[in-house]
């Protein structure tokens, strides 16, 4: 079956490295060439480096001070490189400077996490509780509404209760906003549609069924605070904002006295009881509160991505782009960032999400999956094979030996991927997502993650950078341990894991993993049913449904960000 | 009965290649100078002394105990050597020798050392002269082709990329030619120029490093035709992983 097939990636690579971009030099020739001539022309073949060679000597002539210098990558000496080559990103046909996928350079990329840094979930049940039983104040849809109008005004930093104030100008803080969300139909009907996350028009049938189900009757706000606001500051500003607004609110609203003692326990329950932040808080040492990439578990940022609700009857589409978010947010951000400070981790990142070898991967997966135990990688609960060592070891070898030989039999998929850790995650996250969509059990298919790894090393003689050998060598070992000190199921883990801390290359691997379980099965979430419809929510400036698309129209500078500041700043 | 090492399963030539690795019986294939191995690692210069960071033991007046009577030091050790490196790369196109590899047999053959294995590079570090004598051993034998395994302390990319013209392996910082027929390194292995051409002799022909490697590669002997190996590695993963449920 694998030497029949139509490589998803032929198309890309035979672009990538047999064409000419810009003043890049390409020998021509096929991708499974051998060898190739390689001109060494340096940084000037590449469109993306003269302009940033540009700006670095018109910066450095500004301001009497030595910036930006391609000549300093080795030393100052200029022997040049292979050709430095755009990429694909996969499952589109955006063809991008691989320059342009840095976070830094890509708006989209820091939309995503500024979505997701600012938002928090807050209960409104316990607070209309407060008001009912204790103030003795009636709660109707109408007086929701007029609450939600209030906050609406407030969240972004308008003031209400008191006289005129300090305020923040709306055209800066335009991305801040509060709907709500209820499992409970009649209550979502008596709700003005501009304040609602309509379950039953974000999402197929049958998972709004599953998702109002679990939701019943309680009703929760999705808060987003400004994108300005985050970013000044920290995630865990995220819930005090909300806190502090939405107590004054409440205040407003329902015409309370705020000098009452009654109102100290409506503000506890309003600002505190039932808050889900998107990530937990970290150890100490690493410095963060919540709301934090650190203490995102893989299974609320599979929930995070959207692209169950529209496209659900191809679970491994949804595995991919849960890799493409997971892997840009974990390893560019979280590791390449803040932990690290360093630079070089995106190309760890986007190895997962380009040029279609992954997918391809995945997808050759699903064939012999279908073939071999009758359709179980598509979508249902009924077609699952069950998850047992044999069914591990099975597909977890047969995806990583193809994964392998496309490296072998493709000299130009082995240079895209010239660093271990990169074919390592690729492999890995093909064989532990199929594993996932097969069983529906994450933790299988995280038990075929680790097995993949043991046969790359065996098989190559080499993995990725220490940090694979040392985690994925002993990572089988506490797959199915459960104890609270040494293991988790896939979804609840995440980078705060401790064996987890320093993966760079794992975590978004790791979520499609978790993703593809839950995706594979047809269900509506992965592990927290109030953080996917949070996001099911066409408002936001990022569209969690497409992240690949959205980074790669964030690379071609086609991706409108919030948080604009030209309204405070000097025009140049 | 004499208990002799299996190092490794596998039925196939690159099990077997392996197996040779892991013993140390491979074979001679060139001769590299002490005066060219100094240069090409750029420690120190050809002909001076050893650095050392302490006195040699003898005259270190050490505390008595069990464990240093046990155990002899090696000469690097026992002459007080400072601890240096050397760091070779590997072509995935079917190099004799890979990172994995280089590490056990560096493991198994000798003491003192501490090898480190990355995705295509593998460092060994021990005291000076001890780690010479691994250094020296590896480029002589049939675990190095001058083509398609180079020494490299610095900007090691290049062991995925497709392979230049002449079938040398990539190196940003050309510090190894092919020139008349042989390889030489004319910068040290971070790329340093040094005063001499060090010949390190002629590459392997494409069936000879096929017949050599111990790499596995779908154009040349498949992993996956090697079952004896896939098994093993699934035991390995399964003991692992039962482990995992601490069964009390």
């Amino acid at each position: 079956m694998a030497d029949d097939r139509k490589r998803l990636f032929q198309k890309d690579l035979e672009i990538k490295f047999t064409k000419e971009h810009g003043d890049n030099k390409m020998e021509g020739g096929e991708i499974t060439d051998k060898k190739v001539t390689y001109y060494r022309l340096g940084v000037d073949q590449n469109p993306r480096k003269v302009e940033m060679k540009k700006a670095g000597q018109e910066m450095a002539a500004a301001r009497g001070l030595v910036g930006y210098n391609p000549m300093m990558h080795c030393g100052g000496i200029p022997l040049g490189q292979r050709a430095i080559t755009p990429s694909f990103i996969s499952g589109t046909d955006i063809m991008v400077e691989t320059d342009d996928l840095h976070y830094v350079n890509n708006a989209a990329m820091q939309q995503m996490w500024d979505d997701i840094r600012r938002t928090t979930i807050v209960g409104m049940d316990m607070a209309h509780e407060t008001l009912e039983k204790r103030l003795g104040i009636e709660v109707t849809p109408e007086t929701i509404n007029h609450y939600l109008e209030v906050l609406n005004h407030a969240l972004p930093g308008g003031a209400v209760v008191q006289e005129h104030m300090v305020e923040t100008h709306p055209a800066l803080v335009d991305d801040c906003y509060v709907k709500i969300f209820t499992g409970d139909d009649e209550l979502a009907d008596e709700i003005d549609s501009q304040f609602l996350i309509d379950i039953n028009k974000q999402f197929p049938e049958d998972q709004a069924e599953a998702l109002k189900a679990a939701i019943g009757k309680t009703t929760w706000q999705a808060a987003h605070i400004p994108t300005v606001v985050s970013r000044t500051t920290d995630g865990a500003q995220t819930s005090r904002w909300m806190a502090m607004q939405v107590g004054m609110s409440f205040i407003a609203a329902y015409n309370m006295c705020a000098g009452e003692a009654a109102v100290a326990d409506l503000s506890y329950a309003a600002k505190h009881a039932g808050v889900i932040s998107m990530g937990d808080m970290l150890p100490a040492r690493r410095a963060r509160g919540p709301n934090e990439p650190g203490g995102i578990s893989f299974g609320h940022m599979a929930d995070i991505i959207q692209t169950s609700r529209v496209d659900a009857e191809d679970p491994a589409h949804v595995a991919l782009e849960v890799v493409g978010g997971g892997c840009m947010l974990y390893d560019q951000i979280w590791l390449g960032s803040y932990m690290s400070g360093g630079v070089g981790f995106t190309q760890y990142a986007t190895a997962a999400y380009t040029n279609n070898i992954l997918d391809d991967n995945l997808y050759y997966n699903v064939d012999y999956i279908n073939d071999k135990y009758d359709g179980a990688a598509n979508k249902g609960t009924d077609n699952k094979v069950k998850a047992t060592m044999d069914v591990v070891k099975d597909i977890a070898t047969e995806s990583t030996i193809y994964g392998l030989e496309n490296y072998e039999k493709y000299p130009t998929a082995l240079e895209d991927h010239f660093g271990g850790s990169q074919r390592a995650t690729v492999l890995s996250a093909a064989a532990g997502s199929a594993t996932a969509l097969a069983t529906g059990n994450g933790n299988a298919g995280l038990s075929a993650w680790y097995l993949s790894m043991y046969l790359h090393k065996e098989a190559h003689g080499r993995l990725g950078f220490f940090g694979f050998d040392l985690q994925d060598q002993c990572g089988a070992t506490n797959v199915f341990s459960f104890q609270s000190d040494e293991g988790l199921p896939v979804e609840l883990r995440g980078p705060n894991y401790p064996n987890y801390a320093m993966n760079v290359g794992h975590q978004g691997g790791y979520t499609a993993i978790a993703s593809a379980a839950h995706a594979g099965r047809g269900d509506a979430w992965a592990v927290n049913p109030l953080i996917k419809v949070c996001f099911a929510d066409d408002l936001l400036p990022f569209d969690f449904t497409a992240p690949r698309k959205e980074f790669g129209r964030g690379a071609i500078r086609e991706f409108e960000p919030a948080g604009e500041r030209s309204l405070i700043i000097p025009a140049k | 009965m004499a208990y002799e090492a299996q190092y490794y399963p596998g039925a196939t030539s690159v099990a077997e290649n392996r197996r040779k690795h892991m013993s140390g019986k491979v074979e001679k294939l060139r001769e590299v100078s002490d005066d060219d191995l100094t240069l090409v690692l750029g420690h120190r210069a050809p002909g001076s002394d050893y650095p050392s960071t302490h006195p040699p033991l003898a005259e270190m007046g050490e505390p008595e105990c069990s464990v240093r009577e046990m155990v002899e030091p090696t000469p690097g050790a026992k002459a007080g050597d400072r601890v240096r490196y050397v760091q070779f790369v590997d072509s995935m196109y079917n190099a004799p020798s890979t990172p994995y590899f280089r590490s056990y047999a560096a493991a198994i053959n000798y003491r003192g050392v501490d090898p480190g294995t990355l995705s295509g590079r593998q460092v060994v570090e021990a005291r000076e002269r001890d780690m010479e004598e691994i250094a020296k051993f590896q480029l002589e034998t049939e675990m190095t082709c001058p083509a398609l395994a180079s020494l490299r302390g610095a900007t090691v990319h290049g062991h995925s990329l497709r392979l230049p013209e002449d079938g040398i392996m990539f190196d940003m910082l050309d510090r190894c030619r092919l020139e008349n027929g042989v390889v030489i390194m004319h910068k040290d292995q971070v790329g340093r120029a040094i005063d001499k051409k060090v010949d390190f002799g002629k590459p392997m022909s494409e069936e000879e490093a096929a017949k050599r490697t111990t790499f596995y590669r779908v154009d040349n002997v498949a992993f996956r035709d090697d079952a004896e190996v896939i098994e093993w590695v699934h035991t390995v993963f399964e003991k692992r992983t039962a482990y995992g449920f601490k069964p009390e």
